[in-house]
């Protein structure tokens, strides 16, 4: 075991799968020398050469589509996307290219791609440097979602994603990049499409993601003072989303609080709670919360971002309202 | 101009395939034995068949919406493809990909992504992909004019032309968008200016002379296969078919195409001029054509329709997910 941040981690994720793999390459922006806006490549073009930490212009599309081509013919690619706002530039190559291609042709062909991406507001980026994009892709047939919440998942979770045969967008959030936890060094996997019970609690279930995991965990330590036993499940899954964990949970505990940082209307909060209705309705004590950003882009200025991504505060409330 | 007797038989023969294949389309197509859309190569015979003689059962291409003689001039049987487009159980994608995606790994024919032009970026990662294994493989890419506009143009020929990848470019010039003639559209009718601007080599040939197609392509094959990087081909064409609700281009110009620029009539004309082949043997090659054809439209028309668990399968790789 290390002491790792996230970036460090999937650094170290990377770093093992390329040595261990000669299909597995890498391209994005800026991920050659310099390794990543964020760090996450750095030490890896030094390592293994400009051929396999390829350097592109600011050409998403063909970031996407390229790695999707090359996965065709048995490549293992990991495209980075600077940040998550910019998937709206390859959207096609990821959701009508990645997504549909093992379906439409029948099962001939895979695209076993992995898009990386900085996610997530919370340090003043603004309305393009700070969205939670996971609704955009959530009603995507055949895309994975993947989204970690700490050192420890992000590695394992990436090295499961890059064995994997699926297309996975793989959301890192920003503000979790620096976080810091033991880590071992070698090689494992944490399985996709699987939830972890992130802490243990009776009254009430909170699901969650990515931020909105550490703000739930800080929720939930402040309000056991008061007497209230939280149980965090963080999805860490979004797509297809591990129903089972969470409706084991909410069996449990009979109320339900979702908590999401992307807007409310036609996002991951929206299917997760409709699910417990729909499929859980029997155990429920009450109605289910849910706690999102606002339905706002998100603005530049900190004090104004704070309003409208929601926080610990927010997710206190609802558990509040929940078991009241 | 392609003299090999043997040669120009067997593109004639290509051709006159791809014509009958379309015009029983067409008649299934307006009787309503044939779903969805339809999108027919009438006219663009010679691009299909000089493309598919140069390629190797190796290569990969990614056809375009109008290139069904191209699949099946790859080697599928031709009764699956035609089964395909009627969205029966027999088709090579089992009904689930139609006319505008109908692919067949087996032959190198990785499929269409029916926004059109985003193949473009698609066969840059396929040739990335080939050239980082080491092979002489080619990735073809068939897309129209109309879709020159497209970003994803733009950013494959500038990749492919700095990481020196084998894709042989193909873009069949018909004149038209659906409606939009490309001069009105375009800066510039000349879309070898856009590869050339990129430093990538083109030749531009008229698409309905099928010797002068065959031998451009050979051409630009060889370029590439002798490691020289992309290549840029413009076939100038024209279709047949026109809007649904009827003809929109000048009468002069329809009459040209029909009446003095036919591809395959021009093609009998040389072969008659060479000596290659008799009239008779002409009207032979052509009544088995004929019969084939009826054949697969029988095969198609008697298929049955798709399993319905086909329309739950394969929407993930490897994951028994049941769609909710």
């Amino acid at each position: 075991m290390k002491t790792m941040t996230t970036v460090q981690a999937l650094n170290s994720a990377l770093d093992l799968m390329m040595a261990e793999d000669s299909r597995v390459y890498l391209l994005g922006e800026d991920i050659g020398k310099m390794g990543g806006d964020f760090g996450v490549t750095r030490g890896l073009w030094a390592k293994y050469g400009a051929e396999r930490v390829r350097d592109t212009p600011l050409s998403e599309a063909a970031i996407v589509g390229a790695a999707v081509g090359s996965a065709m013919v048995g490549m293992r690619p990991v495209a980075e996307i600077m940040f998550a706002d910019f998937m709206s530039t390859c959207f096609d190559q990821v959701v009508n290219n990645a997504a549909k291609m093992h379906y439409m042709f029948d099962g001939q062909f895979k695209a076993p791609i992995v898009v990386r991406t900085a996610t997530g507001a919370g340090f003043g980026g603004g309305p393009h440097h700070s969205q939670s994009v996971e609704g955009w892709f959530m009603n995507v047939p055949g895309l994975v979602i993947v989204a970690p919440t700490n050192p420890y998942d992000a590695k394992g979770l990436l090295i499961s994603c890059i064995e994997d045969d699926n297309p996975v967008l793989f959301l890192e959030h920003k503000a979790l990049y620096r976080l810091k936890a033991e880590v071992p060094e070698e090689k494992y996997n944490v399985p996709l499409r699987k939830a972890s019970i992130a802490r243990a609690g009776e009254h009430v279930t909170v699901v969650s993601a990515l931020r909105m995991t550490q703000e739930s965990l800080a929720a939930a330590g402040e309000l056991a003072g008061e007497g209230i036993s939280v149980e965090v499940v963080d999805l860490r899954t979004l797509r297809p989303w591990d129903t089972e964990t969470v409706l084991e949970s909410v069996a449990k505990t009979g109320r339900a609080v979702v908590v999401n940082e992307a807007p409310k209307i036609g996002g991951l909060a929206s299917d997760v709670s409709a699910t417990i209705a729909e499929e859980g309705f029997g155990y429920l004590k009450g109605p289910i919360q849910r706690v999102c950003g606002l339905d706002t882009p998100i603005p530049f200025s900190v004090p104004l971002e704070k309003i409208v991504v929601p926080g610990k505060e927010d997710i206190k409330a609802a558990v509040r309202k929940a078991i009241a | 101009m392609v003299s090999d007797p043997k040669l120009l038989l067997r593109l004639y023969r290509d051709m006159c395939l791809v014509r009958a294949f379309e015009l029983g389309l067409e008649r299934e197509f307006k009787r309503g034995n044939v779903p969805g859309m339809l999108h027919t190569g009438l006219g663009q015979e010679a691009t299909q068949a000089a493309i598919a003689a140069n390629l190797k059962p190796t290569d990969c291409f990614f056809p375009d919406h109008r290139c069904h003689g191209l699949l099946i001039l790859a080697g599928t049987p031709g009764e699956r493809i035609m089964a395909e487009l009627f969205g029966k159980a027999t088709g090579i994608c089992s009904g689930k990909g139609g006319s505008l995606h109908s692919a067949d790994a087996s032959v190198g024919n990785f499929g269409n992504n029916a926004v059109e032009g985003s193949m473009m970026v698609s066969a840059l990662g396929a040739a990335l992909g080939w050239k980082m294994q080491g092979t002489d493989r080619i990735a073809a890419v068939i897309v129209g004019d109309g879709t020159s506009g497209r970003g994803e143009w733009h950013e494959s020929l500038n990749l492919a032309s700095t990481w020196k990848v084998p894709v042989l470019y193909c873009c069949v010039n018909n004149g038209y968008a659906i409606s939009t003639p490309v001069a009105f559209s375009h800066a510039t009718g000349d879309l070898c200016e856009f590869a050339r601007a990129y430093r990538i080599p083109t030749t531009q040939v008229d698409g309905n002379d099928v010797s002068a197609a065959f031998e451009a392509t050979q051409a630009a094959v060889q370029h590439i296969r002798a490691g020289n990087g992309p290549y840029f081909l413009e076939y100038k064409t024209w279709r047949w078919q026109g809007l649904f609700s009827g003809e929109f281009r000048p009468p002069e110009e329809v009459r040209y195409y029909r009446e003095e620029h036919d591809p395959i009539a021009m093609a009998r004309r040389q072969i008659l001029d060479q000596a290659a082949a008799t009239e008779a043997e002409l009207a032979g090659l052509e009544r088995d054509v004929d019969a084939q054809i009826a054949g697969w439209i029988d095969f198609a028309m008697g298929s049955p329709a798709p399993d319905p668990a086909k329309a739950i399968a394969d929407v993930y790789v490897g994951w028994e997910v049941t769609p909710r």
